[in-house]
């Protein structure tokens, strides 16, 4: 058990974070604080997808030596670099999550220009209200 | 209500890490993401692309559709948020 627990630690704490995210979405009132819980959603998947790429040892960030003359480069040895491609598709989920939290903080505004409050169940009576 | 989402959370919160039990050990140099495709871009990066950084390598270079997939993306959004929240002449009447 502590073996599981010490290999696997990482994971347990995104999923941890991923939950919390998730009862934001589910359980708060306010559309503000749904949409962080979004972002804390997001923000676990992107730790876990980093976490992935980790390799424990000699391990270098992704970034080679360079030589300007050219010459024959000496063998690369995988293992002394972090796995480079979590990372990348990484940078394209920070931008996706940016894009959506861009466009629904502007909805958002145009929700409180429309209803002037942000909480769920108020927005719903008002609905109820006009459609009666 | 609050109970209902608090026990489903801890529900699918119980079944995700039952299922870490399968995936690979933190920091494992073996692990299945380590070991199929990007061992050749560490490799062949620098010979291919002549660029030190992988990241940029393949984001700029292996990948360049997908990250020109993803300008698009950032440009929908900015798109979008420009038409929600341009203020129209008629509407500023009843502001």
């Amino acid at each position: 058990m502590l073996d599981l627990l010490l290999s696997k630690y990482n994971y347990w704490l995104y999923v941890i974070l991923m939950m919390i995210g998730l009862y934001a979405m589910l359980a708060k009132r306010n559309l503000v604080k749904k949409l962080i819980g979004m972002n804390i959603f997001q923000t676990a998947v992107i730790l876990f997808y980093v976490s992935i790429s980790v390799k424990t040892g000699h391990v270098d960030v992704p970034i080679l030596p360079y030589h300007h003359h050219g010459h024959e480069q000496a063998a690369i040895n995988v293992a002394h670099y972090l796995n480079p491609l979590p990372h990348v598709l990484m940078l394209t989920a920070i931008v996706v999550s940016i894009a959506t939290a861009g466009v629904a903080l502007a909805v958002l505004i145009l929700i409180y220009r429309k209803y002037g409050t942000l909480q769920e169940d108020e927005i719903l009576k008002i609905n109820k209200e006009v459609g009666a | 209500m609050k109970t209902f989402i608090l026990a489903l959370i801890i529900i699918a919160g119980s079944l995700l890490i039952y299922g870490t039990q399968d995936m690979p050990n933190w920091g494992d140099p073996q692990s299945p993401a380590s070991t199929h495709v990007s061992p050749y871009y560490i490799q062949h990066s620098m010979i291919d692309m002549e660029t030190p950084n992988i990241v940029s390598s393949v984001l700029a270079d292996y990948r360049g559709y997908d990250t020109m997939g993803e300008t698009t993306v950032i440009f929908t959004a900015a798109f979008v948020c420009l038409l929600l929240l341009r203020r129209r002449n008629k509407e500023q009447g009843d502001q």
